[in-house]
């Protein structure tokens, strides 16, 4: 995992991508239970990096609002 | 490094940015990081950009740092339906470059028309399957055809992976690859990266003297029939918009649009 990315000091989760939404979110739902409404991470795009449903990921909430959050990370499956 | 402040449209607490390295900015308020932008250099020498904002207001500022800082021309990734961070983009000056599509593209031959006995090389070109490639043939065809964008098109036009690497080599796993041979060289190849869950197809590439023959069409009924009795369903690619041949090729064969990817740019 040592391309993990940096932290931001925010609220971070792992989590299990379940659904697919338009506007290029996700619903991701947390290890802990909670689902988010999640976008992807402009790294993860830069990179061309492809989320589908299934995909573990990590998961930066946002800290203006709790049920948001940006997907930071990809983990290999 | 340089460093600004305003107030975020919360109207509560001062933002700060910051370019804390060359190639990375940071929006902070009260100790806390809210923003952050990011800068990596391809190595066809395009300066791509990227932010992640909870706020327009700091997206803004961010974005308007960053493009002060760094030479114009700028680009950006966005998907073609994630219209937040697309507008954020317009409004800091970014216009479309280009957009490439993303496709599902079907195995199943009764779906793709694409039955090997059917769909033959044309006459003395022979497909060879993935694994079974010569490496050292498959490195020479390899740089050949790198040779022939980089002499015609660029690389501009091409998705990110298939940039040409610093030390000159792109071919990374030989296995992935199945190449068309003709009179012993290799003339065409098909990379596929055998994904459990969605196999793609990275590359697609014929010599420009023997395009317009079939060998694409050939080599695409290889991989595909090959992904279909492994079991896969479907596979992905990528093609540029303005690539008539490569999305005929594709939708020819039953592929469907899924979603795409807009490359802005600020000139």
């Amino acid at each position: 995992m040592s391309d993990l990315p940096k932290t931001s000091g925010g609220l971070e989760f792992e989590g299990t991508v379940v659904e697919c939404l338009r506007n290029a979110t996700f619903t991701v739902e947390l290890q802990n239970g909670h689902k988010v409404l999640a976008h992807i991470s402009g790294k993860i795009r830069k990179n061309y990096i492809k989320i589908l449903p299934y995909d573990r990921v990590l998961v930066e909430l946002s800290p203006y609002d709790l049920t948001r959050g940006r997907i930071l990370y990809r983990y290999r499956t | 490094m340089n460093t600004s402040h305003f107030s975020s449209d919360t109207g509560q607490r001062p933002v700060t940015i910051t370019r804390v390295a060359e190639t990375q900015w940071l929006a902070v308020e009260d100790d806390r990081e809210v923003g952050r932008g990011d800068a990596v250099r391809r190595p066809d020498g395009r300066m791509f950009v990227s932010i992640d904002a909870w706020q327009d207001a700091v997206f803004d500022r961010l974005a308007a740092a960053m493009t002060a800082d760094l030479p114009a021309p700028l680009y950006v990734v966005v998907g073609e339906t994630d219209r937040e961070v697309r507008t954020g983009w317009e409004r800091a000056g970014f216009t479309t470059g280009r957009r490439e599509r993303e496709y599902a593209v079907p195995t199943d031959p009764r779906v793709t028309g694409l039955d090997l006995d059917a769909v033959r090389p044309p006459s003395s070109v022979t497909i060879v399957p993935a694994g079974e490639a010569q490496e050292d043939l498959l490195r020479v065809l390899d740089r050949a055809i790198r040779d022939e964008v980089e002499a015609t098109v660029g690389w501009q036009t091409m998705p990110a992976e298939v940039l040409p690497r610093p030390a000159g080599d792109t071919i990374v796993d030989p296995s992935k690859y199945a190449v068309a041979e003709l009179s012993g060289r290799y003339v065409g190849l098909i990379r596929v990266a055998p994904v459990p869950r969605r196999p793609r197809i990275g590359l697609i590439a014929v010599l420009a003297d023997e395009q317009r023959r079939g060998i694409a069409r050939a080599l695409l009924a290889q991989a595909l029939g090959s992904l279909h009795r492994s079991g896969a369903e479907s596979a992905w690619a990528e093609v540029d918009e303005s690539n008539a041949a490569a999305v005929a090729l594709f939708e020819g064969v039953g592929a469907r649009r899924t979603s795409g990817i807009l490359e802005l740019v600020r000139l």
